[in-house]
């Protein structure tokens, strides 16, 4: 028996797709893709003081059932809304175009990148696993790989460095993306609304372009943890 | 063991007439709640008094802690604290582990249980060669570690249940008879689900209504925010006899949120005696070293050592060997040299805590020290090293867990301010999919309480059930991980594979345990779920275990379950009477009639003996008041809305 794929429901926040309640609904919030997210906090904790089930201890079981769903839910609709990147990655699956786990919009600059990174871990492990390997003869040798093990570390915490500036990049594609939406839903005929925004002029560019910012975002990810794992790796030994 | 005077089975209630005027009248009247830490060394009660904590000392002694100590005699009576410690020198240990209890009644074997938190939670299997060769436990293959004490076995929530009811009592007996029924008790943060179900069964067998479970560093920054309009990012080391957590806070306008959390629930001051002892021992031949009597007579001259060296630079041991004592003297510098790996391990824990919250140490506005471990000078040391800054001890750090507890008590109350906390799940939690691998439903540091759907089919034709093993843990593999529970799933009509819909919700309740629903996708129906917990007790174990209790074994089972039904029905009668009264706005046409006439057939079942009746009405009152429920929380939301946008206007 496995987890059945696709789903049919909003992996981020659990409600099924196309149904009444979603992230934004549960929060109140208009369908905007940017969010300042202080007010979206205080939105959050006010919603949370009157509907936590600390607050319902004493209530009949129905109404302590309605509060801990209910506060489940609004939990997981801030955090999906909180962060763009989750918000992004929603609203695709809003409009039924997630972003497939194995994905190859992957831009020839990226894709340089992701060789570059694992040629350098692999002779992170080659050069770790000489030095514990015990195979220099001389304490002389020994020092030597030593010396060279530090110094690939230090060229691979950089990369990591040059990693976290590109996620930080993207982040900034992704806010003018969502300003982009925005726009469009608000010169929308349809009126500010999102249905506005996603049959707008222009929609399905946008959706390219959000799918590929977040694509982009997710291997910078991936590259990052496997950094950290083969760091932490080097810590232990 | 006294038997307990009082517990919610046999305790006194105002008798309430189910009538329509108690619809529109007079409310239940609630028992206090109390808050408990439930420590591996130590623990306590304490209760908040117009909005102040305050820990309840023993009447007798004045003791505010109670040695976390379960001594069994061999007749089967249970002796909790500094009497079971007394108790401890007449159980002489004799070979295979076995402690003789000649000079007590009952004249067989009996024993004496200390850090019995530790095994909260625990597998049969997942015992280690250091466990078994402190106690004896039965032979079984999986299932809940037992300790075996001559022909009985004791499972580690009835022994932290003889510790609830010994708590209980004191507080009674303090409070001048006042009972004491409903409770929040603390457990480690990162404990994971099945010991934080073992803490509620523990509860449940203590005859306590454990109304909520709160994570010890939130407790504790809950009691040290008080008052002081604390507002930042808070970490909270806390370093106890068996636990170690992290918890990194933002503390902001009386709304408590955990960022994230991590921990080891095998990490504490227990760890560091026996480094300590390793060493003492390290010259002795094997055979000595082995003798249970040496090594704990090394252990407890570990522990006083250790204690000492808090405040002076030296201390002396004594350690009894056969026929002889060797006394030698303990450096504060050894004690840090057998202590630092340890330390070390609890402070990679804030790193990665700190990492997961997207912090880094010089964002941290305070740091707050809990735990009796953090008594020694070098971890206070190491943790002002690590995070830059002074840490506050300012509360004692024995009781600001207990203390924190009581406040949160409060809030639960409605006595204590408009404080809400916001904890997190410390363990990812997942299913095992096809090829072994864990799929991650819900991840660790994700606020709760928190629900996840996810959809299920089957995979071959006509198949009538779905299994699903649930794990917790941050490996890749299923089998790296902890299995949590497995469910089953059906009756399924029979249909080609691929063809049901069947969504599955995983909801993390408010004390950090899952509750797993699921619902046919086209006919809306409930599925039933079978819950088989991989090393947790089933609902008919503990009901089993409170049968046999010694303290309700006395009462006809009968009577008592008689009693339980009817307390439901007074507190789900008494609960929509308020709701009716509040909320009388949100009543659609009929529905009051329809309310009451469902509440008058459970007040006359009420005034009769049949429970299965009484349970009968009260699952039908809870189920024609769900929709009632739902427009009282809509208007909740609805509230907090419209609040909102005046805020934003003004």
């Amino acid at each position: 028996m496995q987890a059945q794929e696709p789903r049919t429901l909003c992996t981020t926040c659990g409600a099924p797709l196309g149904a009444a309640i979603d992230c934004f609904a549960t929060l109140g919030w208009p369908r905007r893709l940017a969010i300042d997210r202080a007010a979206l906090e205080r939105t959050y904790h006010e919603l949370g003081r009157r509907m936590h089930p600390d607050r319902f201890v004493a209530a009949a079981p129905a109404l302590r059932d309605a509060s801990l769903r209910g506060t489940a839910r609004l939990t997981q609709a801030y955090r999906t809304l909180g962060d763009p990147v989750s918000r992004g990655l929603y609203w695709l699956e809003l409009h039924g175009r997630k972003l497939a786990d194995n994905n190859k919009e992957v831009s020839p600059a990226l894709a340089e990148m992701v060789f570059a990174v694992q040629e350098q871990l692999d002779d992170l492990r080659t050069v770790r696993s000489v030095a514990r390997g015990g195979e220099a003869e001389t304490p002389a040798g020994a020092a030597e790989t030593a010396a060279i093990e530090a110094e690939m570390r230090t060229e691979v915490e950089e990369r990591r460095e040059e990693l976290r500036g590109a996620i930080d990049a993207a982040g900034r594609e992704l806010e003018a993306n969502f300003a982009d939406w925005d726009k469009a839903a608000a010169e929308s005929p349809d009126g500010p609304h999102e249905a506005g925004g996603a049959s707008a002029p222009g929609a399905d560019a946008r959706f390219a372009e959000l799918k590929a910012i977040l694509s982009k975002i997710a291997y910078l990810r991936t590259l990052i943890r496997d950094i950290d794992r083969a760091l932490e790796t080097a810590q232990a030994a | 063991m006294r038997a307990a005077r009082d517990s919610p089975g046999n305790s006194p209630r105002p008798q309430l007439k189910l009538s329509e005027l108690e619809f529109n009248g007079i409310g239940i009247l609630m028992s206090r709640i109390f808050g408990i830490d439930l420590g591996t060394t130590n623990s306590l009660i304490a209760v908040s008094d117009g909005g102040q904590p305050r820990v309840i000392a023993d009447p007798a002694s004045g003791a505010a802690l109670l040695p976390s100590v379960v001594a069994l005699a061999p007749d089967g009576a249970t002796y909790v604290g500094d009497e079971a410690i007394a108790l401890e020198p007449q159980l002489s240990v004799e070979r295979d582990g076995r402690l003789s209890a000649a000079e007590l009644p009952g004249g067989a074997q009996g024993a004496v249980i200390r850090s019995v938190k530790r095994y909260m939670g625990r597998g049969g299997a997942e015992l280690e060669e250091a466990d078994r060769r402190r106690y004896t436990f039965t032979e079984m293959a999986g299932g809940v570690a037992r300790f075996k004490v001559g022909d009985r076995d004791y499972t580690p929530p009835q022994i932290s249940a003889a510790i609830l009811r010994a708590l209980k009592r004191r507080a009674e007996a303090a409070l001048g008879g006042e009972t004491v029924d409903r409770v929040v008790i603390t457990v480690p943060a990162y404990f994971n689900d099945g010991q934080r179900q073992a803490t509620k069964d523990a509860g449940r067998l203590a005859g306590l209504e454990v109304v909520r479970l709160v994570n010890e560093p939130t407790a504790a920054s809950l009691a040290y925010g008080l008052g002081a309009q604390a507002e930042g990012r808070v970490a909270v080391y806390d370093f106890g006899g068996g636990t170690f957590d992290i918890s990194i806070l933002n503390i902001k306008g009386g709304i408590f949120e955990v960022l994230a959390t991590n921990g080891d629930t095998h990490l504490g001051g227990d760890d560091i005696d026996r480094a300590v002892a390793e060493t003492l021992l390290a010259g002795l031949p094997e055979a000595t070293r082995a003798d249970r009597r040496v090594w704990n007579s090394a252990r407890q001259a570990a522990e006083q050592a250790k204690q000492g060296l808090s405040t002076a630079s030296t201390a002396e041991l004594r350690l009894a060997l056969p026929g002889r004592e060797i006394v030698r003297n303990l450096t504060r510098a050894e004690l840090e040299q057998s202590a630092a790996p340890l330390i070390d391990r609890t402070i990679a824990c804030c790193a990665r805590a700190l990492a997961d919250a997207g912090l880094k140490a010089a964002e941290i506005d305070a740091v707050v020290l809990v735990g009796g471990s953090t008594r020694m000078p070098l971890v206070g040391r190491r943790v002002s090293e690590f995070f830059g800054r002074d840490a506050l001890c300012s509360i004692d750090p024995d009781q600001v867990v207990a203390l924190g507890a009581a406040v949160q008590a409060g809030v639960l109350m409605g006595t204590q301010g408009d404080l809400l906390l916001l904890d997190v799940v410390p363990l990812s939690l997942g299913i095992e999919t096809m090829g072994g691998v864990m799929e991650r439903v819900v991840h660790r540091n994700t606020t709760i309480p928190t629900s996840v759907a996810e959809g299920f089919t089957t995979a071959v034709d006509n198949q009538t059930h779905v299994d699903i093993h649930v794990l917790q843990g941050e490996r890749e593999l299923a089998q790296d991980c902890r299995s949590l529970a497995r469910f089953k799933l059906g009756p399924i009509a029979p249909q080609p594979a691929g063809l049901p819909r069947i969504e599955v919700t995983f909801l993390i309740d408010a004390n950090g345990i899952l509750n797993v629903t699921a619902r046919d996708q086209r006919t809306g129906r409930e599925h039933s779920v079978d819950v088989k917990p991989s090393y947790g007790l089933t609902d008919d174990a503990i009901e089993q275990m409170l049968e046999e209790s010694i303290d309700l074994g006395e009462q006809d089972i009968e009577q008592r379950l008689l009693i339980a039904a009817c307390n439901d029905a007074d507190q789900i009668a008494a609960a929509l009477g308020k709701q009716l009264r509040d909320y009388g706005a949100l009543v659609e046409a009929g529905e009051r009639d329809r309310i009451e006439e469902v509440a008058g057939r459970l007040a006359a079942a009420r005034l009769g003996a049949d429970r299965e009746l009484i349970a009968r009405l009260v699952e039908e009152l809870n189920e024609i008041t769900t929709p009632f429920a739902g427009r009282i929380m809509d208007g909740a939301i609805k509230q907090a809305l419209e609040k909102k946008s005046i805020n934003e206007v003004s």
